[in-house]
């Protein structure tokens, strides 16, 4: 008899579809190549990993190359300065210049160490995304679990459970507490009303700040204004403006008419578009703004990375089933907390049947094919398979408690 | 994933990160040279009684020498050079990564009270009490301390089974007896083994019989082949090594059993085995891949996206995380649901509700064919199923 030509070509693919797959990098041998891409694909979203580390070793060798420049040129300018000295002053402007060019040396040499030190940490990234691989993938996520918490406690500024978590775990260098604490300055000044470190920030990081056309600066001028305007210093308010405002009227004009009326309306005032000026909300919104910033410049995300990572496991589980109250324990949707975050979310789709037998857990599909029993309950072939070995071939239907004959069941065929 | 000519482009930036540092000392050894030169020539001018070069001449050399050596220029070159590196290396990076995973992020508030709730919880779950405690303390959500009690428990058990004391175990294990039973759990009856072969096995044959009597007789109803096996090891005490139940002895059984309890310890909390924490957040990591493609067709409705009930595209994600049977109706690919039910047909063919009304035209008794196979099924025979 002639094989089915259906069942001939499977065959036939099947085999050659072997060597190829035999031929692989030997590293990956065994591992189904849906895995790998897997794998690959979620690598894929760790660009913050490695660009935050290369920000920071970015700017600290800006910020080297820059104090270089200023001191040579200022070596340089103070020589051309020096004209028609005695020549106990030349002697003595010459001694100043090599003792500020030892002095720029020794701190050429300390940065050449941060920026030896900042290195090695991205290099350290790069090791560790390389070394993910199926052997050690549960322990590596452990270990992304652990960054991606330590990353919301840094942004809620919970400094000292970050700080904990990765010393206990041992990942200090694949999270960015140090580049933090930065922000924790400007934050804990803003949290007491003190502008004066949010704008040496902003002073630090201007060019940046500028190309990404960022009103921070201004937004920050605007609340000293108002301080000034609500401690009726009219006088110095004024005079703020004109040094600090008047720069951004040409971008920002209607604001900055805006604030100024507050001269006209003083803080006291019920007039509801000037009020909000003056509330104390303003400081919050101030750092919230600056948060943004901060993560813009460093490349991170502006949620955390815990908030991105919940919606997408959320709105992947989310199924109408999670809402009964038969709902497993083994599934989060069954907590209310996690209900409450999915509330907002989609639900997933699916456009195959996927079935779960009840008393085993395990894929009902074609290996495992999903039997009936005469009350319309499904469970797998398995399950059933072994209950009538165990019970001289009775089954009892676990939800209804009826009990049958294994040769009443019936085969379904889910497509 | 090939992360190559990633670190190929990182050593490029280290090496002109180099060549631009030894540049910059290059350069101030240079200037510092050429001055402490000039010292010395107006020095020696003074101490030497030969004709004397004017100290302003050397200051007009020296000018002219730095002037010649172009400091700043000299470093310009370099910077350059490093800048065009550090430029590429993050384009690089944007190429090869997901430069911004937020993109299909819904613009929804998380209530922070119910996340820092649930982080705590995952903190106590997995054991890192102190960790936990910190976050506590630091987050104000003081209420979730109460969770930390239970935990703070099994992972006492599971400690002491690691030094093979069963003690806090059985205890457990004693106290919860109506409930486990209820659960349908024998985990008691398996601590009791275990407690049993490790006094036979250090050749106490008269204490396990007298532990056998007093443990083993309330599983006699359920457990009889069990109990009977356990008692012919008495045969072999302090040599069970060389008897037919040697596997007994096998120190996996500490290791499954200490598992075991993990799970119904954690079952009877009312809690899932795995932090809901760690499963989200793997579901998320496998998910957002597909979210994240599905926002490049998306471009333009952002505000569709932010309102949408249901995902547009399956999400591809392990078994693991499968944790209700979704039954898809092969024909209108509707999920069924309580109102549209999945029916089986006479062929064993399975099909939601709609669709056989569809199918049998409203007619409950006029036969129709299934779409997957030659028989002909009637309405009244369908039967609902349930997974």
């Amino acid at each position: 008899m002639e094989p089915l030509a259906n069942g001939n070509s499977t065959v036939a693919t099947a085999t050659t579809a072997s060597p190829t797959a035999t031929s692989l990098p030997s590293l990956h041998a065994g591992v189904p190549s849906s895995k790998l891409s897997q794998l690959t694909d979620s690598l894929k979203l760790e660009h913050q990993f490695l660009r935050v580390p290369f920000e920071h070793y970015k700017k600290t060798i800006r910020a080297n190359h820059r104090a270089v420049e200023k001191e040579v040129s200022a070596v340089m300018s103070g020589l051309s300065d020096a004209a028609d000295l005695s020549q106990d002053d030349a002697v003595q402007h010459l001694n100043s210049l090599v003792s500020r060019l030892q002095g720029l040396k020794r701190k050429l040499e300390d940065g050449s160490r941060a920026e030896h030190l900042q290195a090695q940490r991205c290099r350290a990234r790069l090791d560790h995304l390389e070394s993910a691989d199926a052997d050690n993938i549960s322990e590596w996520n452990n270990t992304r679990l652990k960054r991606i918490l330590v990353d919301y406690m840094l942004r809620m500024s919970y400094y000292d459970t970050a700080t904990k978590l990765a010393e206990t775990s041992s990942i200090q260098d694949l999270v960015d507490i140090e580049i933090f604490y930065e922000a924790k300055k400007v934050i804990d000044a803003l949290q007491n009303k003190e502008v004066a470190p949010a704008l040496a920030w902003c002073a630090e990081n201007k060019s940046r700040l500028k190309k990404a056309k960022s009103k921070f600066e201004f937004q920050l001028r605007l609340q000293e204004f108002i301080e000034l305007v609500r401690s009726d210093n009219n006088v110095r308010a004024v005079m703020y403006a004109r040094k600090y405002l008047a720069p951004w009227a040409a971008t920002y004009m209607k604001e900055l008419q805006k604030v100024f009326a507050t001269l006209a309306f003083t803080s006291n005032t019920g007039c509801e578009i000037y009020k909000v000026l003056f509330e104390p909300k303003q400081w919050d919104y101030l750092m919230d703004q600056f948060k943004q910033e901060f993560c813009r410049l460093y490349g991170m995300t502006m949620e955390p990375l815990l908030n991105i990572y919940l919606q997408a496991g959320l709105s992947a589980l989310k199924t109408p089933f999670c809402y009964e109250d038969d709902c497993t324990k083994e599934d989060p949707l069954s907590q209310e907390s996690f209900r409450k975050l999915a509330m907002p979310l989609p639900f997933s789709k699916q456009h195959h049947s996927k079935l779960v037998c009840y008393i085993t857990k395990d894929l009902m599909d074609t290996e495992n094919p999903p039997l009936v029993l005469p009350n319309g309950y499904v469970y797998s072939t398995k399950a059933l398979e072994e209950m009538a070995t165990n019970n001289n071939g009775k089954i009892t239907c676990p939800r209804t408690g009826l009990v049958y004959n294994y040769t009443e069941v019936t085969k379904a065929y889910i497509s | 994933m090939d992360l190559n000519n990633i670190k190929d482009a990182f050593d490029r930036v280290t090496k002109k990160q180099k060549v631009s540092s030894s540049k910059s000392q290059e350069v101030i050894e240079q200037m510092s040279q050429e001055i402490e030169q000039a010292l010395s020539g107006i020095q020696s001018a003074t101490n030497s009684t030969s004709p004397q070069p004017d100290h302003n001449l050397i200051l007009t050399e020296l000018k002219a020498k730095l002037k010649e050596i172009a400091p700043l220029g000299q470093l310009e070159g370099t910077q350059k050079e490093l800048n065009l590196a550090l430029s590429k290396y993050i384009k690089l990076l944007e190429k090869h990564f997901n430069p911004d995973i937020s993109r299909s992020y819904r613009n929804v508030d998380f209530d922070l009270h119910t996340v820092n709730q649930i982080i705590a919880s995952h903190f106590y779950r997995e054991g890192m009490f102190d960790i936990g405690d910190c976050f506590v303390n630091e987050a104000h959500e003081e209420s979730v301390v109460d969770r930390k009690t239970h935990f703070l428990e099994m992972y006492q058990i599971l400690e002491s089974m690691k030094s093979r004391d069963l003690g806090p175990a059985l205890k457990w294990a004693t106290t919860n007896h109506e409930k486990l039973q209820q659960s349908g759990s024998d985990i008691e009856l398996k601590l009791h083994r275990l407690q049993f072969m490790e006094i036979l096995q250090h050749g106490r044959r008269d204490e396990a019989l007298k532990y056998a009597r007093a443990y083993f007789s309330p599983f006699a109803n359920q457990h009889l082949p069990e109990i009977q096996k356990l008692m012919a090891c008495l045969l072999w005490a302090g040599k069970i090594e060389s008897s037919p139940y040697s596997e007994l002895l096998s120190p996996t059984h500490w290791a499954k059993l200490a598992h075991e309890l993990a799970q119904q310890f954690c079952n009877l909390l009312g809690e899932s085995y795995q932090s809901p924490l760690s499963i989200t957040i793997a579901a998320g990591v496998q998910g957002l891949p597909t979210l994240l493609k599905l926002m490049n067709v998306m471009t333009g409705k952002k505000h569709e996206w932010q309102s949408m009930k249901q995902l547009p595209v399956p999400i591809d994600i392990d078994q693991e995380f499968q944790f209700h049977s979704i039954f898809v109706c092969p024909v209108s690919r509707d999920q069924a649901s309580e109102e549209n039910p999945p029916m089986l047909m006479s062929c064993g063919h399975v099909l939601c509700k709609q669709s056989i009304t569809k199918l049998s035209k409203n007619n409950s008794t006029r036969p129709f064919k299934c779409p997957y196979c030659p028989t002909e099924v009637e309405v009244g025979q369908c039967r609902r199923l349930y997974f």
